[in-house]
């Protein structure tokens, strides 16, 4: 039955599994690094705004620029462009360690404009109020802006992971593999059809789990 | 004590051209420990950035603001955050924390403490504002009147010695800021605590403020105790907040409506009379009409009590001989009751 409707694929059930893998490898990787930078460069672009808590007017400009600078590169340029960074770093400019630092460099600025943005609806009220009581600007930021913002940066980190994911399909260009890269090659190149669909069906499952689970985390943080 | 000497904050209003605005202007303030002491004024009058000077949400441009005198503009950060513990603040949206409970919201300034002390100190607040059964709602759950609640208890986390209530209720119904209001008197008597009530309605300074300032375009144009400023409003502004709250001010609207209760008839004569300080128990009206012969209409009347003194006035209608009104007049000048004729005569 499955060999009738997906005949290439299960001929290439191992290949998959390592692209499948691969992926995941890829989304995991440049994802967490990706969440922990965005969320530092977020805050401090939030802090030091001008009539921000420790307006810092040298600091927001520079970061604001380079921010600005990173998101406007298309990523395919940057996978390229960033291949010395890359050999220097991780030693390689190939495979799914070579894609790290390309993939992390596409995606934290725009992840960082997300929680930039999610910051910013935290009611100026509440850091005021938590001022007022003796709050320091570090426990602000903790115990106001993060702990109040836990809902948006959710949804922030959903729709990164998700742009992620589609950045990762291009990484393959660059010899990272994944599954991108194995529809590319078996679906396109080769015309069969069959692996192009459910490459195609497996991202939206990842999708919408992402998608579930982000929705998920933010509504039990909703008061 | 709070002591503000000079306080200047500018605000730009354009960062590219050099235009500022005097949001206050020469501010000198001295509020003694356990008063409450209002300040009002319209709505941009600078109040608001006023009272942030005082725990120094605003850093003044110029100026000093001490503290039981210490000079807090000078404190370094660290100092200044431990001070500001000592200085409770509530606002107009109450600005609870919506992802914590009611019992997490009031323990968020309790930093210092173990599980325990923490539990029951806000306990021991929660039911100082008589909200103990909402310890485990969130703030979205509750009514205006239960948050500001909250936000007092939290307010008075630390045990504070001064109190800053920033248009406190003017979010409120009436009743609700009648009962806030009602609390705050009675935190003022129980834990000598000093309230600083910024508010653009008079009514609030009326009922629990005893000595007052008025704030216009930044500056401080009358201080003093309440009762004087009510009954002998001297600035122009003053006097458009007392009558804000006065009954009386609806002779103007008549007045302008040509109504058929203001008509007069030949011989007859409209006339404001304000009474000030005891004389309101003396039956007035009623003794001239006897003593002058004279036929006294009440159109509006109104009596305060501030600061447990009468105050009042009527708007009256006489009609009768003119010399016996003349008279009329000097009897009540005589008792110390303010005569201004609107009409007639």
């Amino acid at each position: 039955m499955l060999n009738e409707i997906f005949p290439n694929l299960i001929k290439r059930m191992p290949e998959f599994w390592k692209a499948a893998g691969d992926t995941l490898l890829m989304e995991a990787w440049s994802g967490s690094i990706c969440f922990v930078i965005g969320l530092i460069l977020g805050i401090i672009l939030t802090v030091t705004k001008p009539g921000g808590i420790m307006e810092n007017r040298p600091v927001y400009q520079v970061l604001d620029k380079i921010v600005n600078l990173f998101r406007s590169i298309p990523f395919i340029i940057l996978l390229t462009a960033l291949m010395p960074l890359s050999r220097l770093i991780m030693g390689t400019a190939i495979y799914v360690r070579g894609v790290i630092v390309p993939l992390v460099f596409g995606a934290t600025p725009f992840f960082a404009r997300q929680v930039e943005s999610a910051l910013a609806q935290t009611d100026h009220g509440l850091i005021e109020a938590a001022l007022s009581m003796g709050s320091s600007p570090l426990e602000v930021i903790f115990r106001v802006y993060l702990r109040e913002s836990i809902a948006p940066i959710t949804r922030a980190t959903t729709i990164t992971a998700i742009s992620l994911l589609s950045l990762t399909a291009m990484a393959g260009a660059v010899g990272a593999g994944g599954l991108g890269d194995f529809a590319i090659r078996y679906g396109h190149d080769r015309n069969m059809i069959d692996i192009t669909w459910v490459t195609v069906i497996v991202l939206v499952v990842a999708v919408s789990a992402v998608q579930w689970f982000g929705d998920f985390v933010a509504r039990k943080n909703t008061h | 004590m709070i002591e503000l000497e000079h306080i200047i904050k500018n605000f730009q209003a354009d960062t590219n051209k050099n235009i500022s605005i005097h949001a206050v202007n020469d501010v000198s303030l001295k509020i003694n420990d356990g008063e409450i002491f209002g300040i009002i004024g319209f709505s941009g009058a600078g109040k608001s950035t006023l009272v942030r000077c005082i725990n120094l949400l605003e850093r003044p441009d110029s100026g000093s603001v001490k503290i039981d005198g210490v000079e807090i503009t000078k404190l370094k950060p660290r100092d200044l955050y431990k001070a500001r513990r000592k200085i409770g603040m509530i606002f107009q949206q109450f600005n609870l924390m919506p992802s914590r409970t009611v019992f997490q919201n009031v323990a968020y300034p309790l930093t210092n403490l173990s599980k325990d002390e923490i539990k029951n100190k806000v306990r021991e607040l929660l039911s100082l504002v008589e909200i103990s059964e909402k310890e485990n709602n969130y703030p979205s759950e509750l009514s205006g009147g239960q948050k500001q609640r909250v936000a007092i208890a939290r307010a008075l986390a630390n045990d504070p010695t001064i109190l800053l209530c920033d248009e406190a209720t003017s979010a409120l119904d009436p009743q609700t800021t009648g009962a806030i209001l009602q609390l705050l008197k009675d935190l003022n008597k129980k834990l000598n605590l000093t309230i600083v009530v910024i508010t653009h309605e008079m009514e609030v300074v009326k009922n629990i403020c005893r000595k007052a300032a008025v704030m216009d375009h930044g500056r401080i144009i009358e201080t003093g105790d309440v009762f004087s400023i009510f009954s002998n409003p001297k600035h122009e502004v003053t006097k458009n907040f007392v009558r804000t709250t006065s009954n009386l001010s609806k002779l103007e609207i008549l007045l302008r409506e040509n109504s058929p209760m203001v008509k007069l008839n030949p011989g007859e004569v409209l006339a404001r009379l304000i009474y000030i300080y005891a004389e309101v128990s003396e039956p007035l009206i009623s003794s001239m009409s006897r003593e002058f012969n004279l036929e006294i209409n009440i159109i509006l009347a109104d009596v305060e009590i501030v600061s447990g003194i009468m105050i009042g006035g009527t708007v009256v209608i006489f009609k009768g001989d003119r010399e016996n009104i003349l008279k009329a007049f000097e009897y009540l000048k005589a008792r110390n009751v303010n005569v201004e004729v609107i009409k007639g005569c």
